[in-house]
């Protein structure tokens, strides 16, 4: 690793700029998978590793430009976490995880609490976000621990946070207290609490929680009583605790993304030099058409994952009002088709992706565990399925409207240049407008007839809109249940999500193709062929008896082995790779 | 396919024939790409999937052969000796 | 035990012996329990008590023969007795049990009598014998073994590594798939019964050790081998017979290994439905959602398929051994299949109490970790898939066009295949047959009974579900037959395997569907012949296949349902065969 620090690019914009200087900076990816590798096995925190990157001024790329800091946009974030994943996800999280601690104040603190704070993380604080409790999961209203205004001013925190991110490891903790005895959405706040200035004695930190998949990480928790904290603590006001987490998952939730694109990125590296070499029936196992296919499909729910993620990072600041389905959508399907692909390339991989020290390191089976975190953490999938169906109305409405913030719309589909502004003021539970992205499926598929592109493309563009139509008729039957969301429901939040995926790739096609018309990926619309041949079976249920799909997945064949050979980001733009040393 | 045929004028010459076309319709090659002397599995065909040979068999010469038939006579060669026996002589 | 049961008495007895024998799982003080189970998962060891309750058990003797002197008669009692351990750890089951009983079926198979007596009397004293199979750099493509026995003084010469294999390190003997003759066909490698505590120290590296994601307290290890010198007695079989008897007799571990692994589906249904009812969530207990309510429901209707598709096939290797290699492939494909399925629905009813490995359910995350390993163990999905694909064009042509004109002849057993406590024949080894030659009677079945459920009105439901089925085989067989050269062989594509996919999943309701029909005559007061599991369990067969089944009512969902959580609080096991579960101290 050289020794200058991490700054943005000077080069032209481009949307993986600052992945591939990223990239540049820390080197061959096998020195940091060995390592991380040989941690996991001893349940040891990456220690060294988080220090080098330390060292690198990542830190400073938690905080806002406007604090100082280097960040410029959440697209920055949504870079860094991805080449993180790419080499250990331990790390990533380690690392990552301060951003969530911090960015409710970004949102809602004083510009003092943000100016003192932006100091701290620049030096290298590690903040830890304290959400979950024991009994309760992910029902933070159910949380108990409480924080008491004091006679003097300030807060008495008691009670317990667990299965914290970084409790141990952090200087600073962001928790979200019960600020009024009966609860409820206004009864909650967030408070700062530095863990140096509560009196000795008043805290304790709970021991490290053994978990399925990033061993070495600090997952633990922490416990108060009768921890003091000063007034100046609380961010924003008393009891908007909620909002402002709620406002600031819309953000780490769609950035999460970036994790199950880092990690899907390291395991299709795995599997496709394992079939390039393993030897079958006297051929390569790339080879065998069924092997070749299952890379193909691999390689075509990537795109898919990364289309949607490019749309949903970019409509934090373009549709802002828009996020709480952007944000729900992108949390639940890119995690879950992350786990999808993995199990395939698992198949694949065979007793190899099982081995913990042979193979590779065990590469395979430690991020295969690691990755399953990712659609638990930060808001579970149930959660946002939930967060779904409870915007089903306005879903409907503005579907049936034809609603689109037209500007708004094309800044989150465009990417020839850096996101607007993030405007947080504009973020908003609840989206009344519903999704400008899936509303104007109409206006996308009709740009796509008047792009040269194969009859094939058409034909699937044609079928999205008769299915897009179909899913908002179902969705306009669900009537809320006094019993609970069922099983049909969900099921449908999980359609949408997927119906939400299509019309983001589209756009994205439609807004790009002009630009990339040299690129093999783009010409002919070749991978949004794919990507809405594979993501239109998932819509519809169909079985694909007779191959149909075949020939438009299997033409990326040629596509995924290029961007493998040439060292670069499996990725619909160009990002040129650390070299891997053999 | 050609028709079952029940009758007993098969010759070692129309077994090989039935045998290379047999084959080569698996492989995808044409009929004069076989070579009747090498193995098989040499050829493309291997172990578990060989097994469907002997069902071809069964259906083409009305005759009853062991599964494993293609192993014990790897070759199409060997095959056309083993079936000529079977299929023209004391059925 | 000196008393005379009948065997079905005997065997149910026997099943309770052992789960008698490991004791209440829950309970933390039971040195087999849970607690322990997970102790000894973390420290990478198998638990030491689960093997020596296992020896104390005799389980050994469950995988030798009778005329050996010991208790094997049954497949399908195997594999339902052996679910205690899975149920208990993948580990033990594994490591304990099925390594032994997959290295010895060849011996049984292909043995002399001095050998089979020696393996055993190895098995009944509580020793083990390992299979040795696998290279890493040939996985399933046996053909290519490069492990090697050639002629020497007095017998062969061994030579070669294998690795990956269950117990290497520390058994008494191995078998050894190994390479006789030259070059690649399928007569060149031979089974040798080896003797390992005999072999010249020095000559032979056991040492070795793959450390797995799942089942870690399993002994995987490697051999070396360099230039050993063995008896001409090794040979097991015929020279050149190895491949041939590895197509027979692994039929019968790819019928009965999923089999046992459906008591890892029951650990994970059990664990998630206390979380389900323990946590609250909005103010309402998890287990009241109805969401919820759903996945528990359709994961115990899926291990209901599981079990019903396994018996089904392991009673068929007794009555119709002519056409398992077709079912025990499809069995072996599509059960772990399932099973991971539910996992993964099941962790996502969790949530982070999935990924914790401590606490009250951390059971959950050992089994998930455990079950792709032992899915992958013996045969993966691909080669599974592959195998099946070979046999399309003939059963499409033969045994399901003879089924669909309704020309399918009755089975001689009378169905019997379906009729889970109904006695069974012996099973003969010989009598497996590498290719079903187009037979598949249970394509026969399954349309001969959706006749005549379609002549019931009482039965419309069952009718139309099993009609999906019948429909879909007509369109398998005329894709089947359309199948191009090249998918019939080593380079088939997805068409093929597609077709695979879908085959197994119509056997597997032809077995669910021929379960409940004979337990309604059989054994009509037991939930297996309750219509609600079969409505249930088809509609999900027909949900993956994409069939358009229509939405289940909610009726037989909220009886397959009831019957969870009555069986959870008797404990009773959540399979067809609904044995108790121990309770009490241990």
């Amino acid at each position: 690793m050289s020794g200058a620090t991490l700054t943005a690019p000077t080069g032209g914009w481009t949307p993986n700029a600052l992945a591939a200087e990223l990239e540049k900076a820390l080197g061959d990816p096998g020195r940091i998978v060995r390592q991380s590798a040989a941690l996991d096995r001893a349940e040891r925190f990456p220690a060294g590793i988080c220090r080098e990157l330390d060292a690198l001024g990542l830190p400073r790329w938690f905080v806002p430009v406007a604090h100082g800091g280097e960040l410029r946009d959440s697209e920055d974030l949504a870079q860094l976490i991805r080449v993180l994943s790419r080499r250990d996800f331990t790390v990533a999280l380690a690392h990552v995880k301060t951003y969530l601690g911090v960015v409710s104040v970004w949102l809602a603190g004083s510009d003092r609490q943000a100016a003192a704070l932006a100091a701290r993380v620049s030096a290298g604080e590690v903040v830890s976000l304290a959400l979950t409790e024991q009994a309760h999961g992910s029902d933070l209203l159910a949380g108990d621990l409480s924080a008491q205004p004091l006679p003097s001013g300030g807060w008495r925190l008691d009670g317990e946070k667990w299965l914290i991110n970084n409790a141990t490891r952090a200087g600073m903790v962001c928790v979200l207290a019960r600020t009024r005895p009966e609860g409820g959405a206004r009864g909650f706040s967030l408070l700062l609490v530095d863990k140096a200035a509560l009196t000795p004695g008043s805290w304790r930190a709970l021991p490290a929680v053994p978990t399925h998949g990033v061993r070495g990480a600090d997952i633990s928790g922490i416990a108060f009583t009768g921890a003091r904290v000063p007034a100046g603590a609380l961010i924003g006001a008393e009891g908007e605790g909620l909002e402002t987490i709620l406002k600031g998952f819309q953000i780490t939730r769609t950035l999460c993304s970036a994790m199950s694109l880092g990690m899907t990125d390291h395991a299709m590296r795995l599997a496709l030099r394992f079939a390039g070499g393993h030897r079958l029936y006297g051929r390569t196992l790339a080879e065998l058409p069924q092997a070749a296919r299952a890379l193909a499909e691999s390689y075509v729910d990537m795109l898919a994952m990364e289309a949607v993620s490019l749309v949903g990072v970019r409509s934090i600041h373009a549709l802002p009002a828009e996020q709480s389905v952007a944000s729900a959508v992108v949390k639940y399907l890119v995690p879950s088709l992350g786990d999808q692909v993995l199990d395939a390339l698992r198949g694949l991989l065979g007793a190899r992706a099982m081995l913990v020290a042979d193979h590779a390191d065990g590469a395979f089976q430690k991020l295969d565990r690691d990755h399953r975190i990712v659609g638990i953490f930060d808001g579970s999938t149930a959660v946002n399925l939930n967060l779904l169906v409870n915007q089903f109305p306005a879903l409907v409405r503005g579907y049936r409207a034809g609603h689109a913030d037209e500007p708004g719309l094309a800044a989150a589909v465009t990417f020839a240049g850096p996101p607007p502004p993030l405007r947080p003021e504009r973020l908003a539970l609840y989206s009344r407008s519903g999704s400008s992205v899936v509303q104007s499926l109409p206006a996308a598929v009709a740009a796509v007839r008047g792009i040269a592109v194969p009859g094939s493309l058409v034909a699937r563009c044609d079928r999205l809109l008769a299915v897009a139509d179909e899913v908002h008729e179902a969705l306009s039957a669900v009537r809320p249940s006094p019993r609970g969301v069922t099983e049909e429901t969900f099921a449908l939040a999980r359609r949408y999500a997927v119906l939400y995926a299509a019309a983001a790739a589209t756009h994205l096609f439609v807004a790009g193709h002009a630009a990339r018309a040299a690129d093999p990926l783009w010409r002919d619309g070749l991978w949004l062929d794919a990507v809405l041949a594979r993501l239109l079976r998932r819509l519809t249920g169909e079985p694909d008896l007779d191959d149909e799909d075949g020939p438009a997945v299997d033409a990326l064949l040629p596509v995924l082995r290029a961007q493998h050979d040439e060292g670069r980001l499996f990725s619909l733009f160009p990002c040129e790779l650390a070299k891997e040393k053999p | 396919m050609t028709d079952t045929s029940q009758t007993t004028t098969e010759t070692a010459e129309t077994v090989r024939a039935w045998l290379v076309d047999r084959v080569a319709f698996y492989l995808e090659r044409p009929a004069a790409d076989i070579d009747v002397s090498a193995p098989l599995v040499d050829l493309g065909l291997d172990s578990v999937y060989a097994l469907t040979l002997c069902g071809d068999v069964e259906d083409r010469f009305g005759v009853v052969v062991e599964a494993t038939m293609a192993w014990d006579h790897p070759t199409v060669n060997a095959m056309t000796d083993h079936l000529t026996g079977l299929v023209s002589g004391d059925r | 035990m000196t008393v005379d049961l009948r065997p079905e008495q005997d065997h149910r007895a026997r099943a309770a012996r052992l789960e008698r024998a490991l004791g209440p799982a829950a309970d933390p003080a039971n040195p087999l329990g849970h607690r322990a189970v997970l102790a000894a998962d973390e420290r990478g060891e198998l638990l030491a008590d689960g093997e020596r309750a296992l020896r104390e058990f005799g389980l050994n003797a469950e995988f030798v023969p009778e005329h050996l002197g010991g208790r094997f008669t049954r497949a399908d009692r195997l594999g339902q007795l052996m679910r205690a351990v899975f149920r208990r750890d993948c580990a033990l089951g594994i490591g304990y049990g099925v390594t032994s009983f997959i290295a010895a079926l060849p011996v049984w198979a292909d043995g002399t009598p001095d050998q089979q007596a020696r393996v055993g009397r190895t098995l009944l004293a509580g020793g083990r014998v390992v299979a040795a199979y696998t290279e890493l750099d040939h996985g399933s493509d046996f053909s290519r073994t490069e492990f090697t026995a050639e002629p020497g003084p007095g017998g062969y010469v061994l030579d070669g590594g294998k690795q990956l294999v269950n117990n290497i390190s520390r058994a008494e003997m191995a078998v050894f798939f190994a390479r006789t003759a030259d070059g690649p066909g399928s007569r060149g490698h031979s089974h040798l019964l080896v003797d390992l505590t005999a072999l010249p120290a020095g000559r032979v590296r056991r040492d070795r050790r793959y450390p797995v994601s799942g089942v870690r307290g399993c002994l995987l290890g490697g051999i070396e081998i360099d230039g050993c010198p063995v008896p001409g007695d090794a040979l097991l079989g015929a020279e050149g017979g190895a491949m041939e008897t590895v197509l027979r007799v692994f039929q019968v571990t790819r019928a009965v290994l999923p089999s046992m692994v459906v008591g890892v589906g029951d650990t994970q249904l059990r664990t998630v439905l206390e979380f389900a009812r323990d946590r609250q969530l909005y103010g309402r207990r998890l287990a009241d959602l109805p969401s919820a309510r759903s996945t528990l429901a359709g994961c115990f209707a899926d291990l209901l398929i599981c079990d019903a598709f396994a018996s089904v096939v392991a009673r068929s290797l007794h009555l119709r051994p002519g056409e398992t290699s077709v079912g025990a492939a499809a069995v072996k494909y599509l059960v772990p299949k399932l099973l991971q399925e539910s996992s993964y629905r099941l962790s996502v009813q969790m949530g982070a109490r999935s990924y914790v490995r401590t606490g009250p359910y951390a059971i959950f995350q050992k089994t998930a970790r455990d079950l792709p390993v032992v899915a992958l163990a013996h045969a993966g999905s691909a080669v599974c898939q592959a195998s099946l694909v070979t046999q399309l064009p003939r059963l499409a042509e033969r045994g399901w066009r003879a089924a669909l004109a309704g020309e399918a002849p009755e089975p001689v057993d009378g169905g019997s295949v379906y009729d889970l406590d109904a006695p069974l024949p012996p099973l003969h080894l010989g009598g497996l047959e590498l290719n079903a030659r187009g037979a598949d009677s249970l394509a026969g079945d399954l349309v001969r009974l959706h006749t005549v459920l379609a002549g019931q009105p009482a039965s419309a439901p069952l009718a139309a579900l099993t009609g999906l089925f019948v429909t879909e085989l007509r369109g398998l067989s005329g894709r089947a037959l359309a199948l191009a050269p090249r998918d019939r062989t080593v380079l088939a594509g997805p068409r093929a395997f597609t077709l695979a996919d879908r085959y197994a999943h119509v056997l597997a309701a032809a077995a669910v569907a021929g379960v409940w029909w004979h337990a309604r005559r059989t054994a009509p007061d037991t939930p297996a012949a309750d219509p609600a599991w079969a409505c249930v369990a088809l509609h999900r067969l027909a949900g993956r296949l994409g069939l358009r089944p229509g939405p289940l009512p909610p009726e037989p969902q909220d009886r397959v349902f009831a019957d969870l959580t009555a069986r959870h609080e008797a404990g009773h096991t959540f399979d067809l065969f609904r044995g108790r579960l121990a309770s009490g101290p241990a």
